[in-house]
Parts: structure tokens; C-alpha cells; sequence
């Protein structure tokens, strides 16, 4: 059994490459697949933060790579899914603590007890970058619908093309607003993929769930209600080979706070009588 | 002094002693005695083998009683070399007529104690262990460098490996760069039983039967120790590590990690890693007005946070209640600090 090893990047920081991480990881584990998160973040880490096991990492990457300790002993199983485990990046290094090689050795290790190995990649296209791409073999680009995140996404994608070992890659529209495409405020995920001319793998609508997911340390997946983390595990599933269609996301507005949600689905029975 | 140099020697044996506690303790009652008092006093060790930290606090209590450390005799090949990096005289002759009641072992020189042991040296960190033995015929040269050193060399020994730039005779703020800087150390836990277990805060103590306190050589120790103090907030990212006991006036934020051989005080939040007894002293705490460690450790000794108290974020108030953090029954309890 080998392991598909996955790059998860943007460029541009703050689009959600490590709450995308966190949660395509929690839903492929939810899927019965073994699943390491590799937080290559070194120095800025957050993905602990976002699984909620910040307060049980005693090693780290960095700990690995200079040999402090075993592999197996640096994987931090998750609270609730014995499938997922997460090797946390150091907080007190920096990114020249590991290099491409280092990396690559650890997530050909991984390939061989893991189906998937997630591998969050820090913002920008310097050594942490490089770093990061090193032992992947396929790479989902994160992007939101605005200019700036688009033009890093492409310089990327550009960098992803010349990259040694990188097949394939996919695009991840993330913090899609339907309204705001609707009143031509905001770029339409088929502009994005025509600007970017890359196929997508999944659109993430905004949610202000993924905030309180954040804050609490528990993916957004687990939560079933929320339309964000409904595409998600559709990524996942897509991700695993299954063709499934993309959800309509302009259908229902529950991200636009709870008493709007409330009024509009009244109001909407209301249309529908 | 150059002429009454035979008269002044001192010699404590604690030839027998095991343990390095147990030699500051010992060390300790030895030179309560008006004997002892401004001699240049030589230590005879057995194989006990001491750190910097261990050497500079037997140091510090000899300072005390205006006497000062002139030569150890030791076995230990690490004691050696720690004590040449500080300056010291490792297995210098003993005078013939000197106040020492019990007879005198015979004088080995460093090199050759090395080559009877088969001393191998893995970490060659510091240059002083390099010095010529010619070089150390002179002991008032060497003793002036230690007082001169001192401070820097039991700040961060291991720094320097990192930092190959440090220049020694840099200022204190150069050295604060050190501790914060990139040439983070990660503590020597890794030898350490794996405790993962969360730490009982104080609702759950009604369970605890918590034995009565005994002062043992662990808490001579701590208090032999010197102290650092770091007055500004410790953020993300930021480590500090001591030979000794460290206080903090002020916050300690989540992601810092702070490492002590002795005792952690932290006179505001503590949110961070914190280790106190970070080379095996079980004795040693961890105290903060407010207790809200994403890990405790202790000695060979870990918790992490209750996962209940993950997401609890802490608001400064005006009142707190002190905390502390101690082993009891092999787990770190934390307790609230009423009275």
C-alpha cells in the first residue's frame, strides 16, 4: 500500500489553507481512510489549534528531522477519530529548521502506514514553500474569489508546474458569497477557473461557522448542519476518486447570521405557499 | 595571598557522596564550620558527575562564606571538563601540609584521568576544556576569569553552539537575544517516561491524600540555585531556558516555553509550555498567579491542559488567585493557593 501525498497551498496567506488541511483530514478519516496531517508551518503553527490537540504535542517536525525522537512518537492521534493523527510543526524554530529532503524521507516513511498524507503548507514561495511541495505528489491550490488571491494562486500553479514531483494539481475556491456573485461584487468560480485555467475540486462557501470551529478547536466537518462543511467532505469524497456533483451553494443563506436565516427561511416558505 | 597559599587550602572530601543533592547538602553542613570560613577551599569528589549548574551553586554556597572554590578532584570526566570550562583546577597537587585530615589520593593529572577512563568526548561545546594544561599552573589568572564568565557561561552554555557568533564579551541585552532568538533548546526530556495525562486542578483535590512535605536535599537544591529574572511578557515562539530558577513578572502567552532547572514563577498568566526541574528534580515547581499551562512538566513528569479548559479564554481581572503546580503521588497537581 502506498500513500497519496498531498500538498495543500496558495501562496497568498489567510484564504484557509490550514482550515481546509483540517478539515479534508477529519473527513477522509471520517471515511475510514488513515490520514497524517503534516503542519509544515514552522514557527507560525495553527492546525494543532484547529483539531484542538495543542495542549497534547510534546514533539515535533523539527524533533523528528534532528532525530530527538521516533516518527511514531511525534503522531498525535485525534480526540475523536483514531484514524487521523497530526505530526505538529515546532513553534520555537523557524523554517530553516527542516529542509526539502528531511521532509521528503518523513512522508515517504509516512506513505507506507497511511492512505493519505495532508501536508499544510505555509503562506508565500520561499524555503517554507519548497519545503513543503518537496515529497508531494499532488497539490490542492487554495484561492478565494479576489484578485489578489487569484494572481498569487497563479504564481503558484506556475511554481507547482515546474515543481519535480508534482502530477497534479486542483483548485479549491474557498469563501465563495453567492450574493455577492449574484450583484457581480464578486468573481464567479467559473471566472476563477478561466482566469486560473485549472480545474476545481471543490467551492467552499463562506460560513461563520468555520470561526466558531476555529475557536473551538473542532472541524467544521463534524458539524453536519453547515454547507461549508457539507463541500468539504465533498471534497474529500472527490478527492477519493468518487464523482460527486458540486453543491449548490446559492440555494440557502445560513451564513448570514442567524437571525437572517431564520427570517429568510420564513420567508422563503412563505414565496414557496 | 601568594605566600600563605598552603595555609589558606581547605580540603572537603566527599569522596563518598553519590549524589550531586547530597553534595550540596553535605558541602553545606561542612562549611558551617569557622574552619572553613576565608580559605580557598578543594573539593574531593568521587564519581559523581555534576553539570555547570551543579558546580556554579556549590560555587555560590562557598561564596557565601567568603571562602572560594579553588580546585575539584573528581572522578567524573564530565565534572572535569564542566569545572575546566569554568576556570577551575581539576586534580591539582594537594599541599603536603594542608589542614586536610584525611589522607590525600594520589595526584592523577586531567589528562591522564581521561585516558584511564576512556573518556569519550561527543560534544566538544566548550572551548575553554581546551586549555593547555601548562595553562592552568596559574590559578590566580583563572580564578579572575570566572568571575568575569560566569554570568554568561551558566546562561546559555548550549546557545553558543547554536549562535557560532556570540561574542562573549557582548552586553545583557545581546544575551537576552540569545535566550529569545532562533537558537531555541529544546529541553532534555526525551529520555523521560511519556505522560500524557491531563493535570488535576484543584475541584478534584478532595480525592488527592496529599503526603506531608519533607525538606530533602532536592529543595537544597532548588534554593542553592541562582535565579534568573525576566521582567516583560513571554510570547509565542519565545523560549527560555536556565540552569537555575527563573521568575517572570509578567504574562507568559501560549506557544513559549520555558525551562528550568529549579523552580518557574510566573507573577501573571501562565498560558505556555512551562518545565521546571527540567534535570530531574522533583522537587521543583511551577507557580503562577494564574494557572493556564497548555503543558506542565516536572522533572521526568508530564500533563497537558484539561481539554475542558481548551477554549476558556482568560480575562485579566484584578483578583487572582495564585496557583502551583507540584508533584504529589507522581502527578502534578495544581493547587490554589488560599491562605
Amino acid at each position: 500500500m502506498a500513500g497519496r501525498v498531498i500538498v495543500i497551498t496558495s501562496g497568498k496567506g489567510g484564504v484557509g489553507k490550514t482550515t481546509t488541511s483540517a478539515n479534508i483530514g477529519t473527513a477522509l478519516a471520517k471515511n475510514g481512510h488513515s490520514v497524517v496531517l503534516v503542519d509544515t508551518d514552522i514557527g507560525l503553527r495553527n492546525l494543532d489549534l484547529l483539531l484542538g490537540l495543542e495542549n497534547r504535542i510534546v514533539y515535533t517536525l523539527v524533533d523528528v528531522v534532528e532525530e530527538r525522537c521516533k516518527l511514531k512518537q511525534a503522531l498525535v492521534k485525534d480526540k475523536k477519530n483514531p484514524n487521523l493523527c497530526l505530526l505538529a510543526a515546532a513553534q520555537t524554530r523557524d523554517k530553516s529548521s527542516v529542509s526539502a529532503e528531511q521532509l521528503k524521507k518523513i512522508t515517504d516513511k509516512l506513505k507506507k502506514d497511511y492512505d493519505f498524507i495532508l501536508v499544510d503548507c505555509p503562506a508565500g514561495i520561499e524555503q517554507g514553500f519548497q519545503t513543503a511541495i518537496a515529497g508531494a505528489s499532488e497539490a490542492i491550490v487554495v484561492t478565494t474569489p479576489e484578485m489578489s488571491a487569484v494572481r498569487d494562486a497563479d504564481r503558484i500553479i506556475g511554481l507547482l508546474e515546474a515543481a519535480e514531483g508534482i502530477e497534479s494539481y486542483k483548485l479549491l475556491i474557498n469563501r465563495v458569497r453567492p450574493n455577492m456573485i449574484k450583484s457581480n461584487d464578486m468573481m464567479s468560480v467559473e471566472d476563477v477557473e478561466n482566469i486560473l485555467s485549472c480545474g476545481k475540486i471543490g467551492v467552499i462557501p463562506e460560513d461563520t461557522g468555520i470561526i466558531t470551529s476555529t475557536n473551538r478547536g473542532e472541524p467544521i466537518v463534524n458539524d453536519e448542519k453547515s454547507l461549508a462543511g457539507k463541500a468539504y467532505i465533498n471534497v474529500a469524497r472527490r478527492i477519493n476518486g468518487e464523482d460527486v456533483p458540486f453543491l449548490d451553494i446559492d440555494e440557502p443563506k445560513d451564513f448570514v447570521g442567524k437571525l437572517k436565516k431564520f427570517l429568510s427561511k420564513l420567508g422563503k416558505q412563505g414565496k414557496e405557499q | 595571598m601568594e605566600q600563605c597559599l598552603d595555609d589558606n587550602m581547605y580540603v572537603v572530601d566527599l569522596g563518598e557522596v553519590n549524589s550531586a543533592p547530597e553534595i550540596i547538602f553535605e558541602l553545606s553542613s561542612v562549611l558551617e564550620t569557622a574552619e572553613a570560613k576565608n580559605k580557598r577551599i578543594c573539593l574531593k569528589l568521587g564519581d559523581v558527575s555534576l553539570n555547570q549548574a551543579q558546580i556554579l551553586s556549590i560555587k555560590s554556597l562557598i561564596n557565601g562564606i567568603d571562602s572560594t572554590l579553588s580546585s575539584i578532584d573528581t572522578k567524573s570526566a564530565e565534572t572535569e571538563k564542566v569545572a575546566l570550562s569554568l576556570g577551575l583546577i581539576v586534580s591539582n597537587v594537594l599541599p603536603e601540609n594542608s589542614t586536610d585530615t584525611v589522607p590525600a589520593e594520589p595526584y592523577k593529572s586531567a589528562e591522564e584521568l581521561k585516558e584511564e577512563q576512556n573518556v569519550q568526548d561527543p560534544y566538544e561545546i566548550v572551548e575553554e576544556s581546551d586549555i593547555a594544561p601548562d595553562d592552568l599552573q596559574n590559578p590566580e589568572q583563572e580564578i579572575v576569569e570566572i568571575s568575569e564568565n560566569q554570568v554568561q557561561d551558566n546562561t546559555e552554555p548550549q546557545a553558543d553552539e547554536n549562535q557560532e557568533n556570540v561574542n562573549e564579551n557582548e552586553n545583557v541585552k545581546d544575551e537576552l537575544d540569545v535566550i529569545f532568538g532562533s537558537g531555541a533548546i529544546q529541553p532534555n526530556i526525551f529520555d523521560a517516561e511519556f505522560k500524557n495525562e491531563e493535570y488535576s486542578t484543584n475541584e478534584e483535590l478532595e480525592d488527592i491524600v496529599v503526603p506531608e512535605e519533607e525538606y530533602t536535599k532536592e529543595d537544597m537544591e532548588i534554593e542553592a540555585f541562582p535565579t534568573k529574572y525576566i521582567k516583560q511578557t513571554i510570547r509565542s515562539g519565545q523560549v527560555i531556558n536556565y540552569e537555575g530558577n527563573i521568575v517572570i513578572i509578567g504574562d507568559c502567552h501560549p506557544g513559549c516555553e520555558i525551562t528550568a532547572f529549579g523552580d518557574i514563577t510566573v507573577w501573571g498568566v501562565l498560558s505556555g509550555i512551562a518545565h521546571a526541574g527540567s534535570a530531574g528534580n522533583q522537587k521543583a515547581r511551577v507557580r503562577a498567579l494564574k494557572m493556564n499551562a497548555i503543558q506542565l512538566r516536572i522533572a521526568n513528569f508530564y500533563s497537558r491542559r484539561p481539554d475542558a479548559l481548551n477554549t476558556v479564554y482568560i480575562e485579566k481581572t484584578d483578583s487572582y488567585t495564585p496557583e502551583e503546580a507540584r508533584i504529589v503521588n507522581d502527578e502534578i497537581v495544581v493547587f490554589k493557593i488560599n491562605d
